[in-house]
């Protein structure tokens, strides 16, 4: 059985006029084993789009090779799309269609039979809490209703693989819980979901492997431990105080943190430093001043993508 | 239902959903019928045109041809109300290939071009008074359909390459108006000018309202009509090629 996704040295240059070509994707290559949840992360044009765009066959790449479930996306686009669903950053619906007349046309153009595409909306509806709103156009939803009617798509197709770009945006967090619950369910039943996603927790939380993409190259990629390991010796303090300490900011800045928000009384910096040098760090911090509240513990994927990246927002 | 039936469906609901497309779709063309084709006729006292016919029933096939340039100019912005929703980009990941998304649209832009007719002329038959060619009505469908489809064609290739509404209406108003009066949809070509007869003879407007007076009240001569006819689809088939060329250049 092939890997649900194989990309091999995937590149994707945009020519400009009077200008060097943008090289949004270079020498990109990984592949995704089916049922696995796969995290794409990466700074505003680090080429997940691009990436996204070229394994939905919406783009072309300029060299390299895409397969899905075996399907190369250049050579065999239909039989590409007939094994994708995609959910794109931005919303995207059939406004004048009700809500139940979007996830029965979306069923209609996967070939599913009328009465199972009723009970598949109905479940749909049930699941993503819009049954109230079945028969609402969509051009009368709040947009983060929109966003809900757009993800029940996935549940209408059983495509093998689901592209989710930013599914969340839009979500209230009861929602997005149960949202994350369906994923996993659905990648448990076997299809493999691949996800970009601005909030790297969500990322920590749901994905079993991840790609980081800097500049349009593989920054780092494996499991979240495996990118732990690139970040052995960074820690994450948090330290909540009766008052900051004086002089608290120089201190912070002495330590050249990869990280710090001071917010009120509370103080969050992620840096590198040796285990044995941790508390030594945290005692000087806290001279002077009482401490309420102290946690530290190793870096989270949102330390490794800062420093993988350069500071650079995903 | 196999993905081509399902665009077409899906058309035609939101197409169903808008009485303002409804409107100018199927009733507008007859404002040209009844009011600037009534009244040229009136102002000619009813007078026969060179080859005996009434400019009513001149002006039939021009009103055919006006309302199958107008739908297929709807049916092309549709590509932009898709863009507005943000649907366009996901339904070129669903199953089906990029002449599918043009033929599903074209084959509702066909659908509503023949009721369309179907209504013209049984209002030019009976309110009227205009001696059709019934027997020619196999051909006077392809020709509406024919030209449906190649104008819808046409005009998907100014919408997918404009990206901009507004531009996309300025191009298309301009190429309207040019369209419409360099050509035999108006008035007879033979009279006028050696270079305007020339360009309207290139028009591809011509081409189709030639086969269509031909077929609505049996005017010009059938092998001329037949080179036009061919000219027409050719055009057709060009303009799909393109389009499709077009389509598959987006992402």
């Amino acid at each position: 059985m092939p890997p649900a996704i194989e990309a091999a040295h995937l590149a994707k240059t945009y020519p400009r006029r009077g200008q060097p070509p943008v090289r949004a994707l270079e020498e990109v290559s990984f592949s995704v084993a089916a049922g696995a949840i796969f995290g794409l992360l990466g700074p505003n044009g680090a080429g997940k789009t691009t990436l996204l765009k070229i394994l939905s066959t919406l783009l072309r790449p300029t060299s390299g090779t895409a397969r899905i479930a075996g399907h190369d996306c250049v050579a065999a686009p239909l039989a590409v799309r007939r094994q994708i669903t995609m959910v794109l950053q931005e919303t995207a619906a059939e406004l004048f269609l009700s809500v139940r007349d979007n996830l029965l046309s979306y069923a209609r153009f996967h070939g599913l039979a009328a009465p199972e595409a009723r009970r598949r909306a109905d479940a749909a509806l049930e699941r993503f809490q819009i049954v109230d709103r079945a028969g609402d156009k969509v051009q009368d939803l709040s947009g983060g209703t929109r966003r809900r009617v757009q993800v029940a798509k996935i549940s209408m197709a059983d495509t093998p693989v689901v592209f989710l770009d930013e599914f969340s945006t839009g979500m209230d967090p009861i929602l997005k819980r149960s949202v994350m619950g369906y994923l996993r369910e659905e990648a448990a039943r076997g299809r493999t979901m691949v996800l970009t996603t601005q909030i790297l927790s969500e990322a920590e939380e749901l994905c079993d492997e991840i790609l980081i993409l800097n500049h349009g190259r593989e920054a780092a990629r494996g499991d979240l431990n495996a990118l732990k390991l690139l970040s052995a010796g960074v820690y994450e303090i948090r330290i909540i105080f009766d008052r900051l300490p004086d002089g608290l900011s120089g201190q912070i800045a002495a330590l050249r943190p990869l990280r710090s928000i001071v917010e009120g009384q509370t103080v969050e910096l992620a840096l590198r430093s040796g285990d044995a040098d941790v508390l030594p760090v945290v005692n000087r911090l806290a001279a002077g001043a009482q401490v309420r509240h102290l946690e530290i513990h190793g870096a989270s994927l949102e330390d490794i993508f800062v420093q993988l990246t350069g500071g650079g927002r995903p | 239902m196999t993905p081509l039936a399902a665009m077409a469906y899906r058309e035609a609901r939101i197409r169903a959903t808008n009485f303002a497309f409804l409107f100018w779709d199927l009733l507008y063309p007859l404002f040209y019928l009844l009011v600037f084709g009534v009244g040229v006729n009136a102002s000619l006292n009813g007078a026969a045109l060179g080859d005996g016919v009434s400019y009513n029933a001149f002006f039939l096939a021009g009103v055919l041809g006006i309302a199958s340039f107008g739908i297929a100019n709807n049916s092309a912005w549709s590509f932009f109300l898709d863009r507005d929703n943000g649907i366009f980009f996901e339904m070129l990941t669903y199953p089906m290939r990029r002449s599918d998304y043009l033929l599903g649209k074209m084959f509702l832009n066909i659908g509503i071009a023949i009721v369309q007719a179907a209504i013209t002329i049984a209002v030019a038959a009976e309110l009227l008074g205009i001696g059709m060619r019934w027997s020619r009505w196999p051909l006077l469908l392809a020709a509406v359909a024919g030209g449906a489809a190649a104008w819808f064609f046409l005009y998907s290739i100014f919408a997918l390459r404009i990206r901009r509404n507004d531009l996309f209406n300025s191009v298309t108003s301009i190429f309207y108006f040019v369209f419409l009066f360099a050509s035999s949809l108006f008035y007879p070509i033979e009279a006028l000018p050696r270079w305007f007869r020339v360009t309207a003879l290139c028009n591809p407007i011509t081409w189709q309202v030639d086969v269509l007076r031909y077929a609505t009240v049996g005017l010009g001569q059938g092998a001329a009509v037949a080179w036009e006819a061919a000219a027409f689809a050719i055009f057709g088939i060009a303009c799909f090629a393109f389009a499709v060329h077009s389509l598959a250049r987006q992402g």
